[in-house]
């Protein structure tokens, strides 16, 4: 098991160097520059500006000097759009937020998710299989473009219960973080809740849990013990991109609650092609990727027993 | 949970009592608050608050107001202007503001090695500017050499200081408009002590030093940017606002309802969907803006090379139709591309006439529209631009017979294809004038202007714009009129489509000192809570 | 050939009547059968669109601007609703002292009899849109039916392609293990980690112009959609291979295609299926984000994404603009669900032997 986890990090190493490295090729080759906009530059002003970035040099020595820059100085350069900052500097100030949203929402998923797909596939077939269902594919059919701005409505411009944007530190405070992680969490309390019915069911049905069943184990230990642990495996594996895509951030809640978030520069630096930014954040979201991916490599292993790692 | 929320919306509600905090939402996170590198529109909002150049615009009519300059005079041949600046007027460290802060701005704002982006606007008016922009060091020569030749490029650029408060600045032509363009951001002093001691951190909190009505207290990137009224400011009597926070909320839906849940007090952009509501609201604000909505032709491109084809398309739009049901916003229909600017006139375009256009079409060769080849409209994506363009669509298709498709791309690309490829046949565009002048419309048609997307060329063009500048008024309007005669009426390089308006979400009747004004600026100095 | 009948582990005990056995099963699920009822009409509007008795999805008409649905002739409810809009600017010009708005009222009140006038001449005004209108004025109805062409297409499309190769990209991984699972995993990874929408702009501008661009469209879509899937097979599999009913058949002899599709495969059913009814809608909505990026239906064209985007523009004052196409796509999705979940119990290897 330790050999396993530790070929599986150093297998991270490479994957990482072929995303930067695809990745980095791949924006330079988007149409347009950071640097066109509705009114031309005249043409001296563009080259001073690309001398300052060294954009005028070849690409490759572009590249050399950026992952020089990256791996030794762990410096991933100044923002193209955002003059004054480092990419560093913006990624350190808006990634915290985005996490910690993320972690409540996915919290807040999990646990209402888990509990909603378990008590339906217990009770297949009746209400409380048909209500939690309905609201789950309602979850994943209605886009978080409309659920946001619809709670919004409701909320903040009909009820006036809470403020209709600001973050944490504005002056509303922490109840600020209700619309977005609750907006935020339901897809993803849909699909788990949909996943862990599924799987629940399928667990139920084998052999080892009607073994357990005829050893005669009362059906508390049953579900608990054997049918949940079964039971969360196409779950976990969900998890593993759904962790890195929620807490990287979702720009339309970013958008809809003016968050100060990861998820909307991820977006707006494409667009931008304000190639530092974008670079930095591609490697930011690539590693926690991968690394969760990796984690749930290892959960497998922990969650289930049949699986053997050579 | 109800009872927190009620105090919670009480010390809310309080908090919006306090007097005089003031709140806007900026549209998006400022791509620099340094003067020699921002902008745009929002940078600008900023700028204003933390700094002052020589002039600054009047809030009604935009046109200069003694800023850090008491008074100025123009030499009788109009190449020179010198500027008195006041004593009084200090930093926010206590410093003097002096002519030499003003002349080692512009020349940090020109120096190659900063990469500033409005570097042109300074070498739009003033001697040598351009020169000194453009040096690129010549690899035959030594470092000492270059470094020389930049020296003498650099002192060659027409800003003096006389003295410590007497700013001589010589210009490259006699320009009329350029006492009002020294209140742009690209004119700005800055202060060398704090740029030398911090480099670029020199415009983060803590560090930063500004000449303006407001100093810089905080700047959580992507969130907000709050400044606070600055003592040492030479009219801090005058000044009412006691902080202005900036919020960077892109969404304009979302920036209109934390308008209406009164969570903030500016807001501009309105969400179009919702027009017909918010239009009728005692805090809607609208006014003609210099800036036009047009179409540009590619004149390098069938069908539309042919200049009967183009005056066809452009006589059979319904725009009153457009801005009536579809902009909704008061925008003004334009067959020209300068907006009114008086003294200047504008001469008369091609207006909607569908019998004229069909004749124009036939002539053409393409009777009711057979045989005209596929035309495709490009623009890039927004909800607005959509509408426009599948309303020109469809007048296409009942007016003249013709089918054509509409393609939409992201900005980037749009720019792309449309201003260097010059890959499309029709493609939208927008212009906001940079100064009063119909210079600054009639200047990107010139053959080899960058701005020149539709690839229009014609000699007789180009030599009445570059000409105008040496002209007195009014023989200058008569030979700029003359110019856009030929771009709009006999040429149709574009299609004009409607003036633009500035749309803004401010309760006057709780804020005084916000007047519409052409150029949509509103200096912070002059607001204040009635 | 095993042939116990008692062996649930084995499914090859009827071969021949796999379908018909999960058919029979099928049509006993009453909630099933309605999901397939539906899906099934809404394929049969869609593919009828063409010869129903629908306004043309294109034609505005700027007379009947953003009208409610009703059952009315859209003259009649264009009046009311001008009317509605004069008493309002009447009431804030007479009563709230706003004068300003008086050249508000004028252009009212001229549009009112300019439509009061067209009112028998111009036949539109004899139209009925059940479903509303845009602002265009183009008829809701038509269009939701044409959008939902372009969007079924592509939940289907891209469902179908995200389940193909990442069933066989995942099977393989999770079966072999070792380096070709670490490689195939380590691509997913990559492939997870390139910037899509650059992918996409890149692909745009590569493609000649006029080429088809709802071919370009599916690509974009299949490129990343079986990313998730291929992961989500490959846990099941590793789980599975192991098992004693595995060990059984590969003692019996059968080749690795045979123990992968015959036996891993349809335990994993249950998974897939759920997991592809759950990503229909992710992939009916990405369209409206590639179509953000130019990729997708140009205008006029809509789909159900793009018309659900723009109805959320204008929700305060246009609900219908939001609530016709989101309630058209979400019972289709509503259906495709259950639909799934009906399939999934019917293919069910083990709930077949207690049939």
């Amino acid at each position: 098991m330790m050999k396993f986890i530790i070929r599986r990090l150093l297998s991270l190493i490479p994957t990482m160097f072929i995303i930067i490295t695809l990745s980095f090729f791949l924006i330079h080759i988007a149409p347009g520059g950071p640097f066109s906009g509705e009114k031309k530059l005249p043409p001296h002003v563009l080259a001073n500006i690309l001398k300052k970035y060294h954009m005028d040099e070849p690409l490759g020595a572009q590249y050399l000097r950026y992952l020089n820059d990256v791996i030794l100085h762990f410096d991933l350069g100044p923002s193209y759009r955002y003059e004054d900052q480092s990419v560093n500097g913006l990624i350190s100030a808006t990634m915290p937020r985005s996490i910690f949203l993320g972690f409540v929402s996915l919290l807040l998923s999990v646990a209402l998710g888990g509990a909603a797909g378990i008590i339906s596939a217990l009770r297949q077939n009746k209400w409380q299989d048909y209500l939690s269902m309905s609201v789950a594919v309602i979850g994943i059919s209605v886009p978080l473009f409309v659920i946001g701005p619809v709670i919004q409505l409701i909320f903040a411009m009909q009820l006036h219960w809470l403020p209709v944007t600001g973050w944490i530190n504005s002056r509303a405070g922490w109840v600020t973080l209700i619309m977005p992680a609750v907006t935020l969490a339901f897809p993803y309390f849909a699909y788990i809740a949909r996943l862990s019915r599924g799987s629940v069911l399928e667990v139920l049905r084998s052999d080892y849990i009607r073994t357990a069943r005829a050893k005669g184990l009362k059906e508390s230990v049953v579900i608990g013990k054997h049918v949940l642990k079964g039971a969360m495996l196409p779950v976990v594996s969900y998890l593993g991109p759904a962790f890195a895509g929620i807490i990287t951030g979702s720009i339309v809640v970013e958008t809809v609650f003016q968050i100060p978030g990861v998820g909307r520069i991820f977006v707006q630096s494409a667009l931008n092609r304000d190639y530092t930014l974008i670079m930095g954040d591609i490697i930011t979201y690539s590693a926690v990727l991968v690394f969760a991916n990796f984690l749930v490599d290892v959960i497998y292993g922990f969650l289930d027993p049949r699986i053997a790692y050579k | 949970m109800k009872r927190v929320l009620i105090i919670l919306f009480a010390l809310m509600a309080v908090g919006g009592l306090v007097a005089q905090d003031f709140i806007m939402n900026n549209n998006t996170e400022p791509q620099s608050l340094d003067p020699s590198l921002i902008q745009g529109v929002p940078e600008h909002h900023i700028y204003m608050s933390l700094f002052e150049g020589l002039v600054i615009n009047d809030p009604k009519t935009a046109h200069a107001l003694p800023g850090v300059a008491e008074k100025w005079s123009t030499s009788p041949d109009g190449m020179t202007l010198t500027f008195n600046l006041r004593h009084n007027a200090k930093w926010s460290d206590g410093h003097p503001v002096t002519a030499q802060d003003f002349v080692y701005g512009w020349l940090r704002t020109l120096d190659p090695d900063t990469g500033a982006q409005y570097a042109y606007m300074i070498g739009m008016v003033v001697k040598g500017a351009n020169d000194f922009n453009s040096f690129a060091p010549d690899k035959n020569k030594s470092d000492a050499d270059n470094k020389a030749a930049k020296e003498a490029l650099r002192a060659a650029v027409g800003v003096v200081a006389k003295d410590n408060y007497t700013l001589v600045v010589t210009l490259s032509s006699p320009a009329p408009y350029a006492i009002d363009m020294m209140a742009h951001y690209a004119f700005s002093p800055e202060p060398k002590w704090a740029i030398d001691k911090y480099g670029s951190e020199w415009i983060k909190p803590g560090k930063f030093i500004g000449d303006g009505p407001f100093v810089l207290k905080e700047w959580a990137p992507q969130d907000h940017i709050k400044v606070v009224k600055s003592n040492t400011y030479w009219d801090a009597r005058n000044v009412h606002l006691k902080s202005i926070t900036f919020l960077p909320i892109e969404d304009n839906k979302v920036a209109y309802n934390k308008f209406e849940n009164g969570e903030i007090d500016w807001d501009y952009g309105v969400p179009l969907d919702l027009l017909d509501q918010i239009k009728l609201r005692a805090d809607y604000q609208v006014a003609p803006e210099v800036g036009t909505y047009y179409f540009i032709f590619n004149t390098k491109r069938a069908p539309v090379d042919n200049v009967l084809v183009r005056k066809a398309l452009s006589m059979a739009v319904d725009k009153k139709t457009l801005v009536d049901k579809i902009t909704k916003g008061g925008q003004v229909v334009a067959d020209t591309i300068t907006p009114d600017m008086p003294p200047y006139k504008a001469p008369a375009g091609n207006p909607y006439n569908v019998a004229e256009a069909k004749k124009l079409l036939a002539q053409a060769g393409y009777p009711d529209g057979k045989g005209f080849p596929p035309l495709t409209i490009i623009y890039n994506t927004s909800d607005a631009h959509k509408k426009i363009c599948e309303y020109v669509q469809a007048q296409w298709k009942d007016n003249l017979g013709i089918d054509v498709s509409l393609q939409n791309v992201e900005w980037k690309t749009f720019l792309a294809q449309r201003s260097q490829q010059h890959d499309f046949q029709v493609a939208r565009a927008g212009w906001i004038g940079d100064y009063l002048d119909p210079q600054t419309f009639l200047d990107m048609f010139e053959s080899d202007s960058g701005n020149n997307d539709g690839q229009y060329t014609n000699a007789k063009y180009d030599n009445l714009v570059k000409n105008d500048l040496k002209e007195k008024s009014p023989q200058r309007e008569k030979t700029m009129a003359e110019a856009e005669k030929m771009l709009i009426h006999d040429d149709q390089a574009i299609m004009p489509i409607y003036f633009y308006v500035s749309q803004s979400m401010i309760d006057t009747r709780k804020w005084g000192g916000w007047f519409n004004n052409p150029l949509d600026i509103h200096n912070w100095k002059f607001i204040y809570k009635k | 050939m095993a042939t116990n009948a008692v062996n649930e582990f084995n499914q090859q005990v009827k071969p021949v009547s796999l379908w018909a056995d999960a058919w029979k099963r099928l049509r006993k699920n009453r909630m099933s059968l309605f999901g397939l009822w539906v899906v099934g009409i809404y394929f049969l509007v869609a593919l009828a669109a063409p010869i129903l008795p629908l306004y043309d999805y294109t034609e505005q008409n700027l007379n009947h601007v953003n009208l409610p649905p009703s059952l009315k002739p859209a003259g009649v409810v264009a009046v009311a609703q001008e009317q509605k809009a004069i008493d309002q600017i009447t009431d804030l010009v007479k009563n709230q002292g706003r004068a300003d708005l008086q050249p508000n009222l004028d252009q009212k009140i001229a549009e009112m009899a300019q439509l009061q006038a067209s009112l028998a001449a111009d036949p539109t005004s004899n139209n009925v849109y059940i479903f509303g209108t845009d602002y265009l004025g183009r008829d809701m109805l038509s269009r939701v039916i044409y959008g939902g062409r372009i969007s079924m297409m592509i939940g289907l499309v891209g469902t179908i392609t995200a389940v193909l190769v990442g069933i066989i990209i995942g099977a393989i991984a999770g079966y072999a293990g070792g380096r070709l699972d670490n490689f195939l995993m380590r691509f997913v990874d990559i492939m997870y980690g390139l910037p899509y929408m650059l992918i996409v702009i890149i692909l745009m501008s590569m493609v000649p112009q006029g080429t088809n661009s709802t071919v370009v469209l599916f690509v974009a879509i299949a490129l990343v959609s079986w990313l998730t899937i291929a992961r989500v097979v490959r846990g099941q599999i590793i789980s599975l291979k192991n098992s004693e009913f595995v060990e059984a058949a590969r003692s019996m002899g059968a080749g690795t295609g045979r123990i992968i599709f015959r036996h891993l495969l349809p335990n994993t059913l249950g998974v897939i299926i759920i997991f592809s009814t759950l990503q229909m809608p992710s992939f009916i909505m990405n369209e409206s984000f590639l179509s953000f990026l130019g990729l997708g239906v140009s205008a006029p064209a809509a789909s159900w994404g793009t018309l659900v985007s723009e109805g959320v523009q204008g929700m305060e004052l246009y609900p219908w603009r939001l609530l016709v196409p989101a309630i058209a796509m979400t019972l289709f999705l509503f259906a495709m669900n259950f639909l799934g979940d009906g399939l999934r119990d019917a293919l069910d290897p083990q709930s077949k032997n207690r049939a």
